[in-house]
């Protein structure tokens, strides 16, 4: 009822004027919201890594944990090379080469994958730096295919091979403890 | 003549004027979704390997050069078997094996002791030459590719040879 009441402007030609004190607005205390979100900025531009190396984790693949790290070569370029059970992706752009079965039966695909790495060598090495081809495998699959691919980058002159994974800290989680 | 301070202009100081925060939670707003998209939940390592070369001619028979062969690092190499390890260091006829806990469980924490121990017995040897059996996963290898580096094994070379050492006797 206070809520609706209404006094009667006298003065203004007896027109109706809501009360002064319904017209205010509280003011929502955003304080503590700020402080929440400035330590999560913080936290945020703290741990954040601009390496283009870094993002590059395949979707859909489970990779095996290492403690250990090596960094790439000095004027070294990695190739990725993504080894799904169900599929190989190549380069950055993850074009499809085909199935693992593919690879190991159809000289076409082995041909077609191997031209392209030849190509990609030769262009990084005509700018003075050195090929190097960065596997990134499912934890699940077999060494032969590995292997495999192993032989076949260093028929297209990569020299310097890399086996992605993901890095922990902790010693017992590789050793299985 | 000067005049006094108006009460409104007393008044008017003595209140805390809030400060406006609502362009700082708009950037916020911004901002931090933002970096949520860009920042790194998993940090990815990169494990390095090396091809085996072809191997080069074996010297005369001079004796500085037997002393010196001597004093070579001795070859180790790891052998990853669908149901074990095999630890072989040349020189010695015993082979160092190493049984599955259980069915596809392998023993690491036996495998990462003798790495190290073979390294107290080889400080001067940085290389083991690794040999997986194409059945084996790829998570068996890199773990042990991670054991050996963990130990001062710096280099390792990939033995993409399908010939297994221990029938070349």
């Amino acid at each position: 009822m206070n809520a609706l009441s209404v006094k009667v402007n006298r003065a203004g030609g007896g027109k109706f004027q809501s009360r002064k004190r319904g017209n205010k607005t509280k003011d929502l205390n955003i304080t503590s919201l700020i402080d929440i979100l400035t330590i999560l900025l913080v936290f945020m531009i703290k741990n954040i890594s601009m390496d283009s190396a870094q993002k590059n984790a395949p979707e859909g693949m489970l990779l095996p944990t290492t403690i250990t790290t090596n960094e790439l070569i000095e004027s070294g370029k990695a190739v990725y090379l993504k080894i799904y059970p169900d599929k190989i992706l190549y380069g950055v752009e993850s074009m499809e080469v085909g199935s693992l079965q593919d690879f190991l039966n159809k000289p076409e695909i082995r041909n077609s994958l191997l031209k392209l790495l030849l190509m990609e060598a030769r262009s990084i090495t005509s700018v003075g730096s050195k090929p190097c081809l960065l596997i990134q495998a499912d934890k699940e699959l077999p060494c032969r295919y590995i292997t495999e691919f192993i032989k076949f980058s260093a028929q297209a002159s990569f020299a310097n091979i890399y086996f992605s994974s993901i890095h922990t800290d902790n010693k017992d989680e590789v050793l299985g403890l | 003549m000067a005049y006094g301070p108006s009460k409104h202009r007393s008044r008017s100081q003595n209140e805390t004027r809030e400060p406006n925060l609502i362009p700082i939670m708009n950037l916020f707003i911004v901002i931090i979704p933002m970096l949520m998209t860009i920042m790194v939940a998993v940090h990815l390592a990169m494990i390095e390997i090396t091809l085996p070369t072809e191997a080069a001619g074996g010297g005369g028979g001079d004796d500085p050069e037997e002393q010196l062969e001597e004093d070579l690092p001795k070859v180790i190499t790891l052998a990853l078997l669908p149901d074990r390890f095999e630890i072989m260091v040349e020189g010695i006829e015993d082979i160092i094996t190493i049984p599955q806990l259980s069915a596809g469980t392998y023993d690491y924490f036996t495998l990462d002791e003798s790495i190290a121990r073979l390294k107290r017995n080889n400080e001067n040897q940085g290389t083991i030459d690794l040999l997986p059996d194409p059945n084996v996963k790829f998570d068996t290898l890199l773990r042990s590719i991670d054991i050996c580096k963990s130990n001062n094994f710096p280099n390792i070379k990939y033995l993409t040879s399908s010939t297994k050492y221990y029938k070349a006797k």
